[in-house]
């Protein structure tokens, strides 16, 4: 049972987040959304096992940026009419607006965990080579982006270190943020002409042992779909209807 | 004789951006089972001919081939691509950039996949590379949290499972230091023994290759074959004898440094003095805390006890261009506003950087940037200079002007500290030998005291100056 | 499509995409703290910092598709790199690039001057903000204020990522490692700059 989330194939998981995604999106109450997110915070509960005090961390942010919605729809929202239910300020809010506000705020929240629930569940490198085996992304792209990830680390270690020796040379950390974004051309281009480097010194090595970024005939890791992938997709389907009709019914 | 594997007729080469061609006119042939060299000055179109052979050239760079050159009796162009590469594997100088996958297993499965081989057939090919390399417990490991030396051995291990019929070495040793390149050395001779592999290696460090190869084929800087004859084993670079300029003044005063970094003791208290002029090699293993000892020198890390005590310190890091600020090479050395226009002239003068001050510091040679960066460090009044691994990926002729370099500066005054792994550049050029280990200095020697002292050189992971040179003798 | 492509030009893609998202990640944090006080306003400026990638790929490589995939694989490296925002940001990516693609398209990848640049920024911003306006529900605000994201997006995407991508992408060229793309060979003077 723990497993359920962790054993679904990435793009399965991934096709299936996107339309439950773009259906909640047709949603302006504040019900569809609340039910859908309360909903993927029980199925991850139930058929995962995350790091709750991570996830939490995570989360964090992005309860800030909702909050921030709340509030900017109820003072920004657009006119919808409805009966005035508290001034504040010279503000009248009515109860349509504060329906919408709270829909758009949960609507952050519910794309949030349902984001959060793909990245604690899925293995980077598993989605990619299934990305490749069921929806037939190019090779080269695929093995293109794999690169990438495997330097992540390497390059966040240069960063510090081009930022660390340029300090030393007198190089000030600005303090606004856009004084920073100027600033940045100084780490960027070793980090850039660094990175042209790799990319040719890479592809020269992967080309070298055979790669044309052609289809290929066998995997080493096969990717597949299973009952899981049915059972998890009946799961979400039913998880996406509840919530479209319960939120549509209930307001 | 055995089968022609590489015929070149008349061949030359020449990139589109270039005005000259890169190489002109070579003919050769290559016979199954030769162990060749190809040497020749940096620059020199060495490794442009290594692509030409296992095609990552002309298409890669769409450039001009004129000529003729077959890979197994048959024309280069009637291959497929990548066909080729079934045949001719590839092992490349930057351990760092070879692998997209994170572990060995998948790394030597996606070369089995580019090669089409069949699932049943990919499990017992994986142990058998494994096994033929020594790397079978480390099936599962991640590929980049691995040493340079282990990096290189999995990319020969991803060469090998093709079951190739050539081998071809970019500089393979370029990055290791001279302990972990001997050791691959060692290993690689060993399986050349076992199977009849063609090689053909591109390298600049000979002496650390003993017996290796039979033949030699030499490249001069027009591109043109200048020699192919027999291979004869070469002596390591010899550096000239130079005189200490130590001055009596204190430079540097260090005491009861030491670094914790999030709970962790990364450098115990340490102290330490340098006089002005001194040459000071760092030496250590791997992780023992060289690094962080320069880089809590020039406060790029935070000390957590103790002192410094100094004339100015100046870091110069193995890549110099992560200093640089600038898009000019002369606003780079006068970037600080420490100097006044004489001083900056002087300098720009000593350090020869007087015919490049109008070229965009990214743009020149490797020993230039890092004169650019000395240059900087010496304008903003920094006279104590600390470099971090300067030798590495050098060849003979960059270490000598290094050599002269650090020589010349430390008679007029300046002081240095480096870390190195290539102990005939320590040697022929250190006072002192500042030795660390596990986060604790052991001490710091008088260098005439290491070299000769094996049990502390053994114990610091050190391969002695003069192990190199009687070895190459014996074999002339 | 991708026949036309080296490998070294798609693997310089995907690192660029490293780089770039490194970069985000320093601006994102602020801008998240910034959300609270200014809501979703605090994310508007920093839009161009996403677009930038594929301006820059499309400047230094040339080929069609460089926009576009480009910037599909700057998502698809984020996600892999565990950005809480996941799977979204790979359709976000999609759209973005297509916006930036169609600029180019649209002059036919003649011309890669600096206003062509901005205008690639500004169909990144364009086509981004139609997105957004559906699956976040811009519907719900006042119009004036959609319209002050809008333009605060627009300039972000013109100003950040067209001039921004233009100033980065010639002092690339100017340190002379871009040798061997299409950049460093139109500047000799055979392609239109």
């Amino acid at each position: 049972m723990r497993n359920l989330l962790h054993d679904m194939n990435p793009s399965v998981k991934f096709i299936l987040i996107t339309l439950s995604m773009l259906a909640i999106a047709f949603f302006f109450n504040p019900w569809t959304p609340f039910l859908f997110w309360v909903s993927i915070i029980l199925l991850q509960l139930t058929m995962s096992r995350t790091k709750w005090k991570l996830w939490l961390l995570f989360m964090l942010p992005f309860s800030i940026g909702a909050f921030g919605y709340l509030w900017t729809t109820v003072v920004f929202g657009a006119d919808t009419g409805g009966t005035v239910i508290w001034s504040f300020a010279g503000l009248d809010v009515t109860d349509e607006q504060w329906a919408r506000a709270l829909s758009l705020a949960f609507r952050v929240m519910a794309f949030s965990t349902l984001s959060l629930l793909f990245a604690f569940t899925t293995d980077p490198v598993k989605f990619i080579l299934s990305l490749m085996q069921q929806l037939k992304l190019s090779p080269k792209l695929a093995y293109g982006v794999m690169v990438g990830y495997q330097f992540l680390p390497v390059m966040k270690d240069e960063f510090i270190q081009i930022q660390q020796a340029q300090r030393l040379r007198g190089a000030k950390m600005q303090k606004h943020s856009w004084q920073r974004l100027l600033s940045m051309r100084q780490v960027l281009i070793p980090m850039l002409a660094g990175a042209v480097r790799k990319a040719e010194r890479s592809a020269f090595a992967m080309e070298a042992r055979g790669f044309t970024g052609e289809p290929r005939s066998a995997f080493y890791r096969p990717i597949r779909i299973g009952r899981i992938d049915i059972l998890m997709s009946g799961v979400f389907l039913v998880i996406l209807f509840v919530s479209c009709a319960g939120g549509s019914w209930l307001s | 004789m055995p089968e022609e594997i590489f015929h070149l007729k008349n061949l030359s080469f020449q990139f589109p951006e270039d005005e000259l061609k890169t190489l002109n006119g070579i003919s050769l042939k290559v016979h199954r089972g030769e162990r060749v060299v190809l040497t020749g000055p940096s620059g020199c179109g060495k490794s442009t001919l290594l692509y030409l052979l296992n095609r990552l050239y002309p298409l890669n760079c769409d450039g001009i081939v004129e000529g003729e050159l077959s890979l197994f009796e048959k024309l280069a162009d009637e291959y497929e691509a990548g066909e080729i590469n079934h045949r001719i594997a590839t092992v490349f100088q930057d351990p760092d950039s070879q692998f997209c996958m994170p572990t060995v297993e998948e790394e030597l499965a996606f070369t089995l996949e580019n090669l089409r081989v069949p699932l049943d057939e990919m499990e017992p090919r994986i142990l058998e590379a494994l096994q033929l390399t020594g790397l079978t417990k480390l099936r599962n490991t991640v590929i980049q949290s691995l040493s340079g030396g282990m990096k290189q051995r999995v990319a020969t291990a991803c060469a090998l499972i093709m079951n190739p019929e050539v081998l071809l070495l970019d500089e393979p040793l370029s990055h290791l230091d001279p302990y972990t390149a001997e050791q691959f050395v060692t290993w690689l001779t060993a399986l050349q023994q076992q199977s009849n592999l063609t090689i053909i290696a591109v390298e600049h460090r000979l002496e650390l290759w003993k017996s290796f190869f039979e033949r030699e084929i030499q490249l001069d800087l027009n591109g043109q074959l200048a020699a192919d004859r027999q291979f004869t084993s070469k002596h390591a670079v010899s550096f000239p004898e130079r005189q200490n300029a130590i001055q009596q003044t204190k430079a540097l005063k260090v005491a009861q440094l030491s670094v914790v970094i999030k709970d962790k003791h990364l450098l115990a208290p340490l102290s330490f003095s340098v006089n002005r002029g001194e040459i000071v090699v760092i030496a250590g293993p791997n992780g023992s805390g060289k690094s962080t000892l320069m880089k809590s020198l020039c406060g790029i890390y935070k000390r957590t006890t103790g002192t410094v005590d100094s004339e100015g310190l100046g870091y110069v890091p193995q890549s110099p261009e992560y200093l640089f600020l600038t898009q000019q090479v002369e606003k780079e050395v006068a970037y600080s506003n420490a100097s006044n226009q004489i001083q900056l002239d002087e300098l720009m003068e000593s350090l020869r950087l007087v015919e490049i001050k109008d070229a965009h510091p990214f743009s020149i040679s490797h020993g230039q940037k890092r004169r650019v960066a000395i240059g900087a460090m010496l304008a903003d009044k920094r006279p104590v200079l600390l470099m971090d691994e300067p030798t590495s990926g050098q060849d003979a002729a960059a270490l000598l002007e290094l050599f002269e370099l650090i020589d010349q500066r430390s008679k007029e005054g300046t002081t240095f500290l480096i870390i190195t792994h290539d102990m005939q550049f320590a040697a022929s050029l250190a006072d002192s030998v500042l030795l660390v280990k596990e986060g604790e200095m052991t001490g710091k020697f008088a260098a005439k005291e290491v070299w000769d002292n094996a049990e502390l050189m053994e114990a610091h992971h050190l391969l002695s100056p003069k192990g190199v040179a009687p070895l190459a003798e014996s074999f002339a | 499509m991708l026949k036309s492509w080296k490998l070294k030009e798609v693997v310089l893609m995907s690192l660029f995409a490293v780089v770039f998202g490194i970069v985000y990640l320093l601006f994102v944090h602020a801008a998240n703290i910034w959300a609270a006080v200014i809501g979703p306003l605090a994310y508007e400026w920093m839009f161009g910092i996403w677009f930038i990638v594929s301006i820059i790929c499309m400047y230094i490589i040339r080929k069609p598709g460089a926009a576009f995939m480009s910037e599909t694989m700057a998502a698809a490296i984020e996600v892999l790199i565990g950005n809480a925002m996941g799977p979204r940001l790979i359709l976000s990516g999609v759209i973005q690039g297509l916006g930036a693609e169609a600029a180019f398209a649209l002059t036919g990848y003649k011309h890669f001057n600096i206003l062509v640049l901005m205008l690639a920024g500004i169909g990144s911003a364009v086509f981004s903000f139609i997105y957004g306006y559906f699956i976040s529900g811009y519907a719900a605000l006042d119009p004036s204020f959609v319209a002050l994201m809008f333009t605060i997006r627009v300039l972000s995407g013109a100003i950040i990522a067209g001039i921004g991508g233009k100033y980065i992408g010639d002092a690339l060229l100017a340190t002379g490692s871009l040798r061997g793309y299409a950049i460093a060979r139109a500047k000799k003077g055979d392609v239109n700059a």
